[in-house]
């Protein structure tokens, strides 16, 4: 059975969730990075005019020089559009616990990122008689990466979780079925991957690497090695269906989703065409929130839920996982 | 692959898994390299005691069907893909003659029982 992907509009109770989390994840971005203006700002009568502001490959000395204020403005910018993009997906597409946090992290990631960078780049350059001596290590670099993670990940945790919301109306009479009989237990349990995810993700981590070495700092490595482990998680997953409804999982635990078996409207099988529908592969949010867990193109299971939310998962033999969840969902109505 | 459980068959619990696990690879829905679930995940899902399914795995290993590696859990071994359908054909076969000479199923089952005892 094929079903058209059509996003689920009619349910718009997760906008109020969406709008507070979008609101103070990106107040917390732009308060972080008012905070190291402020700081930067205090920092004026020491710092050297004009300031480095970019290092060319593998030199020790700068290659361009700008401003405060031209230092200051485009990071800023960058911050606020990016803010802006990150809330834009929260606003309209943040249905699913899970796409909120995302938003949370990237956003809170996004500030800590701007604030830090400016912190460390104007840091380094404090009491320079002449902005040509001043040094950005790629230990620098890589720090102000990484250390912004760890607010992230504190605002992913603190973005609270979907309520539940069982449904109200039994299961769509025309979706696929699985005869059980009365007290028959069933589970369907298949691996999904596949598709160019990986090839993708190796590429990147080549020329990623191989910058880091052109540019001889090594310290930049911790973004092939961070890749890695994004694209490790990213494209495998295990995909199973049970009387407790819909579990997906990448192969090392993270991330994952769980529909309960009540919270199932309909799963069906649908046509994935993964850059027109969710604009590339791996964890991806769709048009109307739909959540996308996009290995490969072609037939993949769709699980509408209640609250307007909906998840397609690449999967083989997405027909029995379809029928099967129908069929156990009918249950859990009983 | 689905697997399923009928408690108020009269079939044991772990061959009910056993059969199943045969028939998926039969049909080609299991194939060499695939990974089994792991006996806890299969023995949650399916609300069953989780010596069961080892049970099960250890009987499907002593058939040649998997292979059980500490760390990597149950594998389809490479000789799982056995072509069935000889099998399939003497079995129609045997269906036909069966009923021509009025077997119930029952005592069909009992004297294929016997003879794979022998």
């Amino acid at each position: 059975m094929m079903t058209r992907i059509v996003p689920t509009l009619d349910d718009r109770s997760w906008q109020p969730r969406a709008r507070r989390v979008v609101l103070w994840s990106s107040l917390f971005a732009l308060v972080v990075v008012a905070v190291a203006l402020a700081v930067v700002w205090s920092w004026r009568d020491t710092l050297p005019d004009p300031l480095a502001s970019h290092w060319g490959p593998g030199a020790a000395a700068p290659d361009g020089f700008t401003s405060l204020s031209g230092l200051v403005f485009p990071l800023v910018a960058t911050v606020i559009l990016g803010c802006a993009g990150f809330g834009a997906i929260g606003l309209f597409g943040g249905a699913a616990a899970m796409t909120r946090r995302m938003v949370a992290a990237s956003t809170v990631w996004l500030g800590g990122f701007g604030a830090s960078l400016l912190l460390f780049v104007t840091g380094t350059q404090r009491d320079l008689p002449d902005a040509s001596q001043a040094r950005l290590g790629g230990w620098t670099l890589a720090a102000v990466i990484v250390l912004p993670l760890v607010p992230a990940a504190v605002a992913a945790l603190l973005t609270g979780p979907d309520r539940p919301a069982p449904a109200t109306t039994p299961v769509a009479a025309d979706a696929p079925r699985v005869p059980l009989a009365q007290d028959e237990r069933a589970v369907w349990i298949r691996r999904a991957d596949g598709g160019p995810g990986p090839a993708i993700g190796a590429v990147v981590v080549v020329g990623t690497t191989v910058l880091a070495a052109v540019l001889r700092e090594w310290a930049l490595l911790v973004v092939p090695v961070l890749l890695v482990v994004v694209f490790a998680v990213m494209f495998a997953y295990t995909v199973r269906v049970d009387a407790t409804g819909l579990t997906v999982r990448s192969l090392l635990g993270w991330p994952g989703t769980h529909i309960p078996a009540d919270e199932v409207e309909r799963a069906s099988v649908t046509e994935v065409d993964p850059i027109r529908q969710f604009g590339g592969w791996g964890w991806r949010v769709g048009r109307g929130g739909r959540i996308g867990v996009v290995l490969r193109s072609g037939p993949g299971l769709l699980v509408e839920r209640t609250g307007g939310r909906s998840l397609v998962i690449t999967v083989d033999d997405a027909a029995t996982g379809a029928a099967l969840l129908n069929t156990l969902a009918d249950r859990s109505r009983r | 692959m689905l697997w399923r459980i009928d408690p108020a068959s009269d079939e044991p619990l772990y061959t009910q898994l056993v059969t199943q696990a045969h028939l998926a690879a039969a049909r080609g829905e299991l194939t060499p390299g695939d990974r089994l679930p792991s006996a806890r995940e299969l023995a949650e899902s399916l609300d069953l005691n989780v010596h069961t399914v080892l049970k099960a795995y250890q009987q499907l290993r002593d058939e040649g069907l998997i292979e059980l590696r500490r760390g990597r859990g149950a594998v389809v071994a490479a000789r799982a893909a056995t072509d069935l359908s000889p099998v399939e054909q003497a079995l129609t076969a045997l269906v036909r003659v069966a009923r021509e000479a009025k077997l119930s199923t029952e005592t069909l089952t009992v004297l294929v029982k016997e003879a794979m005892n022998r």
